[in-house]
């Protein structure tokens, strides 16, 4: 029962989408001009390049946040347990550094754990399809509970947890860090570079093109061969990875542990994934799409706090935006024409 | 009604989970802290069970028409309707009874209508469009009131004692209760059940599937307006932030309840089960003293019950599809 209506809602996405993609990355590119061009009119010193550096430096943050809820949208999943995990490697970093592990074994660790924290959600959510999200938000409750549990002990401050950071992971994320002596956060770099990698392992390597077989069709998929449990399984424990990397980095920005900086991740991902104009159903769209939505989500909130809106303001904007958004491009076709 | 659940549960063996843990955490209640089983106990928990319960039944009619449309917008729905009763209505002298719960039952149920209406006429994705309402209304709830305050109307603070089992607040559940058997005779009800189990099917049997889909958000929508009438009762006062915390929990519920997010399966007894079932599960873990840690043993523990019943219901509903 539930399997018919997923393979009927997929059927619909496809005939829906691949025309689609193009269009929508075709607005993506129109509607960010538009965004750039009203904040140059509107924002004075929007175009400079401290405030680009300030709008690629979130940006990256929360392009690296998407990979994961970008590759498991492909499939028609959704990551509820990106926030935690950020969370959680945002506070566990720093008490295993206090605890004596020497930063890069600390944060090799971490990623580690975020890929097999990811790895075992995929794994339990497999059977469940339809319901993935509500496992993934089991997981990333289990998960940042115990590192909390972890890091509270012997502490009286939980959920807030203090290290000196070194310099270097600060320089990575702050905003007037330096790549070899240019004013770039190397944040910002490792973005582009995961960008680029990314996209190639979409395009050129059978694991890349097995993501969007699945997402297609599931049964053509298991046709040419490929264990869709073992692309959905990598698939989390990537989302995990990002996730720890994510609040890793995140650590070097803000300077102190905190549990709560992972938050609003939860909905800005999904957001940024569905700006793009990726499937939320599976099957098309891509992360290069998802870059696209980083951009535009992370100008417009710029612009918006240019305009001296208020946060909650900037929110209810946002929010205001998406389904028109998504209307120029991703209308689902009528009942009628389904059958 | 109890012969009824009864009867319910042992033939729907997606409640099987759900009653289990349920006969589970009343046996470890009675060990525990039977004090919840006192007057005052159970006065107390219908109090704070209430706005858990009733936002879960608010996304059961919603889920169970179908097509992954989980209503992310029910937690700053239920947050919206409860700072606007406490900064427009009582904030201007509108203290009514009967003005605020028409005022809460019609905001949720109009909102609701809103929604459902840009979901079948400008077809975007159901939870594309209930994550714009998340946005929208948690913004708007903090320009309405920027921080928790003000006071719930006078005849409403007495609802927040929590002294009386036979209190306003289990009031609300039982219209709430009610309204649902109601609907569970109406040939809407079947239609809803067909329209979340193949919704192509139902359209070719002549099932008019946009009208379920309205009604069942209408309906989702009074369910949030009792809703957040039991959520002031509860914090007597305004908070813009809280409601969006509901979602969440709401949602857990109703998966613990042993409902199908894919739709078609569900109902009012599977999510008051799994609302009930995570008041008890936090009230079991508090009578343990885990001291500063004691907030993050619950969420590990929500999380890992939680992995653990839905691992549960796979094998229990695939044996049931093979059979």
């Amino acid at each position: 029962m539930v399997t018919k209506v997923m393979t009927s809602e997929i059927v619909s996405a496809q005939r829906s989408n691949p025309i689609g993609t193009h269009k929508s990355i075709s607005i993506g590119f129109a509607l960010l001009a538009c965004l750039l061009l009203l904040g140059a009119l509107l924002v004075p010193g929007f175009v400079s390049s401290q405030n680009a550096r300030s709008i690629l430096l979130l940006a990256a943050f929360l392009g690296l946040a998407s990979v994961g809820q970008t590759l498991c949208a492909l499939v028609g999943a959704l990551d509820l347990s990106i926030p935690y995990i950020i969370g959680g490697a945002n506070i566990l970093l720093p008490s295993l550094m206090v605890a004596g592990l020497p930063a890069p074994v600390a944060m090799l660790l971490v990623v580690l754990l975020g890929a097999l924290i990811g790895a075992g959600n995929g794994a339990l959510s497999f059977k469940l399809q339809g319901q993935a999200l509500i496992m993934s938000l089991g997981v990333g409750f289990a998960a940042v509970g115990a590192v909390q549990i972890y890091t509270s002990l012997g502490s009286q401050f939980g959920g807030t947890v203090f290290a000196p950071v070194p310099g270097w992971l600060r320089n990575i994320s702050a905003f007037n860090g330096t790549f070899f002596g240019l004013p770039i956060p190397p944040v910002i770099i490792i973005w582009a570079v995961v960008a680029i990698a990314l996209g190639w392992v979409m395009y050129n390597t059978w694991f890349g093109r097995s993501i969007y077989a699945i997402g297609g069709s599931r049964t053509a998929a298991a046709r040419l061969g490929i264990s869709e449990f073992k692309v959905w399984t990598v698939i989390h424990s990537v989302s995990g990875a990002m996730s720890a990397i994510t609040g890793m980095l995140l650590l070097g920005f803000s300077g102190g542990g905190f549990v709560g900086v992972g938050d609003p991740y939860l909905f800005t991902t999904v957001a940024a994934v569905v700006i793009g104009g990726t499937s939320l159903l599976g099957g098309a769209g891509g992360y290069g799409a998802t870059v696209l939505g980083v951009l535009v989500l992370t100008v417009l909130t710029s612009l918006l706090v240019g305009l001296g809106l208020s946060f909650p303001a900037q929110q209810a904007v946002v929010g205001l935006l998406i389904v028109p958004m998504v209307a120029i491009y991703a209308r689902s076709p009528h009942i009628r024409n389904q059958i | 009604m109890s012969g009824n659940a009864i009867r319910q549960v042992t033939q729907d063996r997606s409640l099987f989970v759900p009653a289990a843990l349920f006969l589970v955490l009343l046996v470890a209640v009675a060990i525990r802290g039977p004090s919840l089983f006192t007057t005052n106990g159970l006065a107390g928990a219908i109090l704070v069970a209430s706005p858990l319960i009733l936002t879960a039944l608010a996304i059961t009619p919603i889920v169970m028409a179908g097509r992954g449309a989980v209503d992310l917008s029910v937690g700053p729905l239920m947050g919206f309707i409860n700072v606007t009763v406490i900064t427009w209505l009582v904030g201007n002298g509108i203290t009514n009874p009967v003005v605020v719960i028409c005022w809460a039952v019609v905001l949720g149920a109009a909102f609701q209508l809103l929604q459902a209406l840009i979901i079948i006429y400008v077809r975007v994705a159901p939870i594309i469009v209930t994550l714009s309402g998340f946005l929208v209304l948690s913004g708007v709830n903090l320009m309405v009131m920027s921080r928790p305050g003000g006071v719930a109307p006078d005849w409403m603070m007495s609802w927040g004692a929590g002294t009386s089992v036979m209190s306003p607040v289990l009031a609300l559940l039982i219209v709430a209760y009610a309204l649902w058997v109601v609907i569970r005779r109406t040939m809407f009800y079947r239609n809803l059940c067909m329209t979340g189990a193949d919704e192509r099917m139902a359209y070719t049997s002549g099932v008019q599937v946009d009208l379920v889909r309205i009604i069942a958000h209408v309906i989702g929508g009074v369910f949030a307006g009792l809703a957040a009438l039991s959520y002031t009762a509860l914090i007597s006062s305004g908070d813009p932030t809280q409601g969006s915390t509901y979602t969440l929990q709401a949602v857990t519920a109703l998966v613990l309840g042993g409902a199908s997010l894919s739709g078609g399966r569900g109902g009012a007894l599977g999510s008051t089960l799994g609302a009930i079932n995570m008041f008890m599960i936090s009230y079991v873990l508090s009578t343990f003293n885990f001291g500063t840690v004691s907030g993050f043993v619950t969420q590990m523990a929500f999380g890992l019950i939680l992995v653990g019943s839905l691992l549960v219901n796979v094998f229990v509903i695939s044996r049931r599809s093979a059979a």
